[in-house]
Order: structure tokens, then C-alpha cells, then sequence
């Protein structure tokens, strides 16, 4: 398991409010995520394992899957304030949210013990005026 | 925020196994690249944000990707649709003749009763096709569907098919609910089922 470094300055990323300044879009494809403040800025103490991005082994092959512990995080309380967004089926009572043009993944996770809270991961996406 | 919502609609996807439903939800499809989690796990529904003639409409699409293998979905999955997108792979004639099963069972589980359906004749790029563009239209005309040719190339085509799938919804009064509050980040009213989201 790795621990994510900040490629990114967060004062540049969250509004005076807490928010998102900019828009957020899909690191690989563009796809429009969510607009400018739309999303709550949260830094989590107890940081989320979430599956890597990239996978070094197959996952079809039975190996191990790779986790990422990530801390920084945009909140959406409603599916419908994101532009575009995917999720996967339930694992482990999670969707995974996922982009829904190129479907890359896991871009965050909904916990269905709090359906109301979707944590979008601030490492996975980019951000752009 | 930006401009307001002016409404969202849960939309469909239904067809045999293998006609290439996911795939029109993707802007690549032909791109290779690592085996992902999302494909291991199946998509279960997108938010899809589409601009028709200027009105900002939100929609929530659902493909029966895998439970179709299960045949009849359940009810739940037809309940509030406003839109169904039927697709046939046009290389198989056996997944143009099962589109009367879909329909019946949309029929049956559907409960807003001017739902928009929308034929999508898939694959137009393969060498060894079965069904005829004329079949395909006669189809159509009989049940009322729009219709379009549809192939991995053809991207534009799919997005163009959403847009008028979306208009139609629109101009049909009684299908949809103009949502004048829009949408923020404090909206949690929507009511939950099983745990799950409010709009399933």
C-alpha cells in the first residue's frame, strides 16, 4: 500500500468557503466532473484505502488488488451535482465512482451506510479553470 | 452554481447481451488501456449532464449490462423511466428478433405510459450483416421508436440519438417534472430506499 504524495497546492484548489474553485475533470479523457464549488473540501485524519488507479498485476488473473490511502477529498451530498459521474456495482456495501466517458477508476466512493455522501478523491482528478 | 437544471430523467438501456449497449456510453471504445476495476465490477448507472436546445437536463442512465443473462429485470429497474434505448446488434438476427421481448417486458414494467423508445441498430461496421436498415425502420415506424444506425465509429451519431431521445422527452407534457429549485449541495431531501439513492 502507498501513500499518495500532493502534486498540487491546495490553496490554490479550495475556496474561502471550503469549496472547489475550479472545475474538476476527468485526468484522463476531460469529461466534466463537477463545477466550481460544488464540492466540500475535507481532509480526512483516518485517510480512505481505495484501489489503485493503476493496477500492476491483472485483476482478472486472481491477484491481489492494490490499495492507495488517500486523505484529500471533494464531498457531494447529491449524485445529480455532479456534470458526469459512473458507479460501479455495490462491493463491500461501497460504489466505486468512476468517470463516465472512459469509465477509469476508482475516482472516489460512496459508503451506502451514509448514501448521501459521495467522497470524490482530489489525487485522482484534475482541476481547471 | 451555474444555470439552473431544468430537469433530470432516468433513461434505459435494454438489449440482448453482446450488442454493444456499454459501448455506447463510452467516448473510447476502440482504446486499450489496464484492466480496471469498473470493468470487473460492472457499471451500475452514470449521470449524464446533456445541454438540448439551451435547457440543462440532467440524466440518470441505467444499462442492464450482465442482468440481462438473468432475463426479466426487475420491476424496480423500469419504474420512473421517461426514456429506453433498445439496441440490436445488426450482425445477429437473433438479437433483432428478441427486441419484441424487451418491448413487452418494458411494456409491462414501465409505469409512465408515454415513455420515448429510441432503436438503436448496432455494429453497422461489421463485414457480415443480417438485418437490413429497412427492417430496422419498419420496426421502428410499427412501435413508435426513434431510430438510429448506430457503430463504435459512429460516436457522434450516439450523442446526437441522446439529444433527440432528450427533446422528445421534453415535448411530451405529463412525462417529466420541472425541477425549479435546481440542485446544490445541501439538497439531501431525496428519499431513500434500502440505503440506496433516492432516484432508483
Amino acid at each position: 500500500m502507498t501513500e499518495c504524495t500532493e502534486a498540487y497546492n491546495l490553496s490554490e484548489l479550495v475556496s474561502e468557503t471550503n469549496t472547489n474553485l475550479k472545475k474538476v475533470k476527468c485526468l484522463r479523457c476531460d469529461s466534466f466532473i463537477l463545477q466550481p464549488n460544488s464540492g466540500l473540501f475535507t481532509k480526512l485524519e483516518m485517510s480512505l484505502s481505495i484501489p489503485a488507479l493503476r493496477q500492476k498485476k491483472s485483476i482478472v488473473t486472481g491477484d491481489s488488488i492494490e490499495y492507495e490511502l488517500l486523505q484529500n477529498f471533494w464531498i457531494v451530498n447529491d449524485a445529480f451535482t455532479f456534470e458526469n459521474i459512473g458507479f460501479t456495482n455495490t462491493v463491500d456495501n461501497k460504489k466505486y465512482l468512476i468517470c463516465a466517458d472512459c469509465e477509469i477508476g476508482p475516482l472516489g466512493v460512496q459508503n451506502l451506510d451514509n448514501p448521501n455522501e459521495f467522497y470524490l478523491s482530489i489525487d485522482r482528478v484534475k482541476h481547471v479553470n | 452554481m451555474d444555470d439552473d437544471i431544468l430537469t433530470t430523467l432516468k433513461i434505459l438501456i435494454i438489449g440482448e447481451s453482446g450488442v454493444g449497449k456499454s459501448s455506447l456510453l463510452l467516448r473510447f471504445t476502440d482504446d486499450l488501456f489496464d484492466p480496471q476495476l469498473s470493468a470487473t465490477i460492472g457499471v451500475d448507472f452514470k449521470v449524464k449532464t446533456l445541454n438540448v436546445e439551451g435547457n440543462k437536463t440532467k440524466l440518470a442512465i441505467w444499462d442492464t449490462a450482465g442482468q440481462e443473462r438473468f432475463r426479466t429485470l426487475t420491476p424496480s429497474y423500469y419504474r420512473g423511466a421517461q426514456g429506453a434505448i433498445l439496441v440490436y446488434d445488426v450482425s445477429s438476427r437473433e438479437t433483432f428478433a428478441k427486441l419484441d421481448n424487451w418491448l413487452n417486458e418494458l411494456e409491462t414494467f414501465a409505469n409512465k405510459p408515454d415513455i420515448v423508445k429510441m432503436l438503436v441498430a448496432n455494429k453497422i461496421d461489421k463485414p457480415n450483416r443480417e438485418v437490413t436498415k429497412e427492417e430496422g425502420l419498419k420496426f421502428a415506424r410499427k412501435h413508435s421508436m426513434l431510430f438510429i444506425e448506430a457503430s463504435a465509429k459512429t460516436k457522434e451519431g450516439v450523442e446526437i440519438a441522446f439529444e433527440e431521445l432528450v427533446e422528445k422527452i421534453l415535448q411530451t407534457p405529463g412525462l417529466w417534472e420541472n425541477r425549479s429549485t435546481g440542485l446544490n449541495v445541501t439538497n439531501t431531501s431525496s428519499p431513500n430506499q434500502n440505503g440506496n439513492c433516492g432516484y432508483c
